[in-house]
């Protein structure tokens, strides 16, 4: 507990402050609300030259769709990418400080940081916090021993394989992926069947929906294709519903200027009057 | 009696006593059709090994996985005076927060010398006194003659009653006018009804009473009253989330009701908030 | 009940061409009864800056207070203004600090960048996610309403002048759907120079 004389001093870690009161609550009858989720369809393949996620971009909070074009794909480093099912916040933040934390050993290290060590990495925090940290992860990506992809659970067990997908849409993807994955396929071909298995999720699946986005990493090379495919095209509205300024009554206005402030000055230099 | 014999049935004790015994309408032999035809529609059926009670709680229950909310905040209020008895209502409907109407008619017009005023369950409040509308129109082709205001309340009061601790939801008034003069009395789903001369009920009538309190006089003028009615409900809405929309307002006098007004709140507000200007 | 509809709240943020704007209602309410009708939930972060909280009203002024202090220390050992961005994810690390035992709060964040004055909305769920979008964020207790009025309501590139008419209906015709939420508005329309502040005239019902 911060005192009310000194500071609050930034400290790592989770606070527990408000545990008891929120189990105080909660024991009144006080629902505590749900956090963002991403119901989703995250899938990943090993082909001939590296690795190939794939991702919806559907974020919702209990029935409604909270985001409907959301980032799961999120970075680790240059050459590794981690897509996020479960708690939106969670995966968010889990790969965030697992990216951080590879920076860092990056930068002690001077080499470029391997799958392993990032899925080691995650393994480890996930399984302290015992799945309380609700983040299923597909881990991807290709260093000097080639290209590996990891399913992490929220539990910190993890599997190392060819194709993996998670997510409430894992079963739609997997479908396709059990039908259609080979060893050693070409990149058009791993993208393809990537795509195939995330539409599967977004038309099969309530959880999953929107767009797909594909992150292609190679030996030397990482496309992040954002909005890949565009799945579900908006309609174009046809009319107006433009209100006519003066529609809301108002009380009371007050304006507030800014006066902006000076950033930068330069003096341009001027030959003085000699004459 | 006309109408028992054309129903095939003898006299009115019959009719009266077959009430009571259809309640398991498998078990009337032989008019089983008449009785369905009568009274279908005030017995309800109950499915077999269904326990009534505990199904009613799934549906009412807060924390139940049945997303069905029953309507509850209401502000409603009566008081008798001088020239009558004004019965004033707001006029929202709400399912959980959610607002599901701003316009609802919470004043029933029983007949020209009765109204009823709804609180709690809308479809309870609505069918029970629409069933006391039945009852009071034969009561007067029995007996030639309307039926008082004590009288029509405490049928309704006994016929919820009968379902006492089923699941009936209503707090409502009786208000009419007959031999004795105006009546005003207080009927709810527990059984109970009392008799008083001013009453207020729903989740706004706290705020309503406040207001009642300081400004009612058995002498107010009828413009009088009518302010005073408006002026509850209006702070009731304003102070109560589950009370709102317009304030719907009647008068009851000797020669029958009268619906006086229909006026939003909204301007309400802002003509008490201009006049508490003035006076400054 | 949730314990975000104690207090009840309805906040929604928009951009518009070379502008953002904010809203928000006014009441303070526990449960059904209706407390008072000026409390303030958008809190003003930096000239571009504001921030929206609804949710438990003790947790509203509560993660308003922390924020001020943290931005002033950051403002105080960077030397310049926040970017809203930079803004954001220090809410979103406030409150992901607390995963296991959160704040009430549900934030909405509005502003332009302090240099480029690039428009900038986000919303947040109570542990800290953040989620950036070029249209328009809604949180409080009738969402649902409010995602409906937007979703048909908004169009890219509005003028100051018509934005705020239409975050205004978009707000107040939403939250004359919720019981636990209205009673006066105040709408925030923030440009390169200036801030407009207006109150809306609403039921008050």
């Amino acid at each position: 507990m911060a005192s009310t004389v000194a500071v609050e001093l930034p400290h790592g870690g989770f606070s527990f402050d408000n545990c008891k009161r929120n189990a105080l609550l909660e024991d009144k009858g006080f629902k505590a609300p749900k956090a963002y989720k991403t119901g989703t369809t995250i899938a990943g393949i090993i082909f001939k030259d590296g690795v190939v996620l794939g991702a919806d971009t559907r974020a919702t909070e209990d029935t409604v769709v909270a985001d409907k074009n959301c980032e799961k794909i999120h970075y680790i480093s240059s050459n590794i990418y981690c897509c996020g099912a479960g708690t939106a916040a969670d995966t968010e933040m889990t790969t965030q400080m697992i990216a951080s934390k590879l920076e860092l050993h990056r930068l002690e290290t001077s080499r470029k940081p391997r799958v392993c060590t990032a899925n080691r990495l995650l393994k480890q925090m996930l399984y302290r916090y015992h799945g309380y940290i609700s983040a299923a992860l597909v881990l991807g990506g290709v260093d000097s021993t080639g290209p590996h992809l990891y399913s992490v659970w929220p539990h910190g067990s993890t599997d190392k394989l060819p194709y993996v997908t998670m997510g409430s849409g894992s079963l739609a993807a997997m479908a396709v992926f059990e039908d259609r994955f080979k060893p050693e396929m070409e990149r058009e071909e791993a993208m393809k069947l990537v795509q195939d298995a995330i539409r599967a999720g977004i038309f099969n699946d309530l959880g999953s929906g929107s767009n797909v986005d594909l992150c292609i990493i190679t030996k030397d090379k990482t496309d992040y294709l954002r909005t890949y495919q565009e799945a579900n095209l908006k309609g174009v509205r046809q009319g107006t519903y433009r209100y006519k300024r003066g529609t809301s009554a108002v009380l009371k206005t007050e304006v507030k200027k800014i006066v902006l402030e000076v950033i930068d000055t330069q003096v341009k230099p001027q030959a003085m009057d000699t004459d | 009696m006309a109408l028992g014999s054309i129903c095939g049935l003898q006299t009115m004790t019959k009719l009266n006593s077959s009430l009571r015994e259809n309640c398991n309408l498998l078990n009337s032999q032989d008019s089983a059709f008449v009785n369905e035809a009568i009274y279908g529609s005030e017995n309800f059926v109950t499915p077999r090994d269904i326990d009534i009670l505990s199904n009613q709680k799934n549906l009412t229950d807060k924390d139940s996985n049945v997303k069905i909310h029953f309507d509850h905040g209401t502000t409603t209020l009566a008081f008798k005076f001088k020239h009558g008895v004004i019965v004033a209502v707001d006029s929202r409907a709400t399912a959980g927060p959610y607002i599901a109407s701003q316009t609802v008619k919470k004043v029933i017009e029983i007949n020209p010398y009765l109204l009823g005023t709804m609180a709690g369950g809308a479809a309870d409040c609505s069918f029970w006194e629409r069933h006391l509308a039945k009852e009071c129109r034969l009561h007067e082709l029995r007996n030639k003659e309307r039926i008082s205001v004590a009288a029509a309340s405490k049928l309704l009061a006994n016929t919820v009653y009968n379902y006492k601790g089923m699941g009936l939801s209503m707090g409502t008034m009786i208000v009419g006018w007959d031999k004795k003069g105006p009546g005003l009395y207080y009927v709810d789903s527990d059984g109970e009804r009392m008799k008083n001369n001013m009453f207020s009920v729903g989740s706004g009538s706290t705020y309503a009473y406040g207001v009642l309190d300081s400004g009612y006089k058995w002498n107010l003028s009828v413009e009088e009253a009518y302010d005073l009615g408006k002026r509850a409900i209006y702070h009731a809405t304003h102070r109560d989330a589950y009370s709102g929309g317009v304030v719907n307002l009647y008068h009851m006098k000797e020669s029958g009701w009268i619906k006086v007004s229909q006026t939003d709140v909204k301007e309400l507000h802002y003509q008490y908030q201009e006049e508490k200007s003035r006076r400054r | 009940m949730s314990i975000l509809d104690y207090n009840g709240a309805a906040i929604m943020a928009m951009k518009g061409k070379d502008c953002v704007a904010i809203a928000a209602d006014r009441r303070f309410g526990v449960q059904a009864q209706t407390v008072s009708m000026d409390f303030d939930k958008i809190f003003e972060m930096g000239p571009h800056l504001y921030i929206g909280l609804p949710g438990l009203a003790t947790d509203v002024q509560t993660v308003s207070q922390r924020l001020n202090f943290r931005l002033k220390m950051y403002e105080l050992r960077e030397n310049r203004k926040i970017k809203p961005k930079t803004f954001m994810s220090m809410v979103s690390n406030l409150l992901y600090e607390r995963r296991f035992g959160p704040y009430f709060v549900e934030p909405v964040i509005a502003g332009l960048d302090p240099k480029t004055f690039q428009p900038f909305i986000a919303s947040m769920d109570l542990i800290g996610c953040p989620m950036i979008t070029d249209d328009f964020v809604v949180s409080g207790t009738c969402s649902e309403q409010m995602y409906g009025m937007c979703e048909s309501l908004w169009e890219p590139n509005l003028e100051p002048e018509d934005l705020f008419e239409t975050i205004s209906q978009a707000l107040m015709n939403a939250f004359d759907r919720d019981a636990v939420s209205g009673w006066g508005a105040v709408v925030y329309i923030i440009e390169k120079d200036k801030v407009t502040k207006r109150l809306l005239k609403t039921r008050m019902d």
